[in-house]
């Protein structure tokens, strides 16, 4: 026998995956090869050292330190993701509030027109209806200021409104946590 | 469905309570790996916790026809491995070690009579400290819970040839180390 195989004999035996013919041949060679009697004595003080290594027990409070830690990175997430969506509502219903007042401002300094010259031809159509609208709430404006002001006004309050619900939302979900 | 069934299923479902008895029934079992591979307490503290969270992340994605503790020690083997190599540690690369063996005296010292002079636990940990993060893993899986070839193959993302390669050349690493050491005391 080689020593190679010898090698992988003695692991299988170190693993108790040796049958017997083979585990007779491994003697043989053991017996006559000093060198792998050596690799074999080193093998099998190893293994007697890392068998006879106990198990680490867990330190008494682990759990509740997992519970902890979970708790914690889902009151992040909440937190990341509940100020995320109230930025991104905010600022659209105030962007939604402001948009007529925009147009109209577009529409009186003849930003629209002038833009429709060099566009594509798409742009060019979506800015002359945009136009259109502008024109619309200016001659709206002319009759319903105070109403419009009032719609206006009520979006960012809408928003303000939203904005205080979620957050108490969310400091109910904290205290679930 | 197994008890270990039913909490699963019902940890997936977000029931905290279910991910709490399996964090009861694998803490033990998962520090232990933690701490034979990191080899010291508050670090493998940290890691089982990590372990225990990030398998709660993403408990949805956990394949129930797999052993869950396959997949857990999964989880824990990789962040300690992962740990490991942020440590970068120096430690010399195992084919340097295989190519300049201890050189062995006529009689070998009793490696029994070693261990009492040093503190056991010590003394494996410094001998494990020497492996790469991998052998490390698949060493702590093959002594510490009898894991077979096949096992150790899935937790660590290794071809069975490739865990018994690296079992072997780990084991000789570690008894060549632990005969060396003999000879210096």
């Amino acid at each position: 026998m080689r020593c190679k195989k010898a090698t992988e004999l003695m692991m299988a035996r170190l693993d108790d995956q040796l049958d017997y013919q083979s585990a007779l041949l491994l003697d043989e060679h053991l017996e006559a090869c000093s060198g792998c009697r050596a690799e074999w004595r080193r093998m099998y003080a190893l293994d007697s050292l890392f068998r006879s290594a106990p198990t680490i027990s867990a330190p008494l409070n682990l759990r509740v330190q997992i519970t902890r830690r979970i708790n914690r990175r889902e009151r992040a997430r909440r937190i990341v993701v509940g100020s995320l969506t109230l930025a991104l509502g905010t600022t659209t219903l105030a962007l939604l509030s402001l948009i007529p007042i925009a147009l109209g401002f577009a529409a009186n300094l003849g930003v629209a027109p002038a833009l429709l010259i060099g566009g594509v031809e798409t742009a060019s159509q979506l800015l002359t209806l945009l136009d259109a609208v502008a024109r619309l709430i200016i001659v709206l404006l002319d009759h319903f200021a105070v109403p419009f002001i009032v719609v206006s006004m009520g979006s960012l309050a809408l928003a303000v409104l939203l904005n205080g619900l979620w957050i108490t939302a969310m400091r109910r979900l904290h205290i679930a946590g | 469905m197994t008890d270990e069934g039913q909490w699963i299923a019902a940890a997936r479902d977000g029931d905290k309570a279910a991910f709490g008895h399996l964090v009861e029934v694998y803490q033990g079992p998962i520090y232990n790996l933690a701490y034979r591979m990191l080899g010291n307490g508050p670090e493998a503290e940290d890691a089982a916790q990590e372990a225990f969270v990030r398998a709660y992340k993403y408990l949805k994605s956990y394949d129930p026809e797999r052993p869950f503790s396959t997949w857990l020690f999964s989880i824990a083997s990789h962040y300690c491995i992962d740990q490991l190599r942020r440590r970068r540690i120096d430690w010399l690369p195992l084919e340097e070690e295989i190519a300049e063996p201890v050189r062995l005296a006529s009689v070998s010292p009793n490696p029994e009579a070693v261990v009492t002079k040093r503190d056991r636990e010590a003394w494996i940990q410094a001998l494990m400290g020497a492996l790469s993060p991998t052998d490390r893993a698949a060493i702590t899986l093959h002594y510490w819970y009898d894991c077979s070839y096949t096992e150790i193959a899935d937790v660590l993302d290794l071809t069975v040839s490739a865990v018994k390669s690296r079992l072997y050349r780990a084991r000789r690493a570690l008894a060549e180390q632990m005969e060396g050491e003999a000879y210096a005391m």
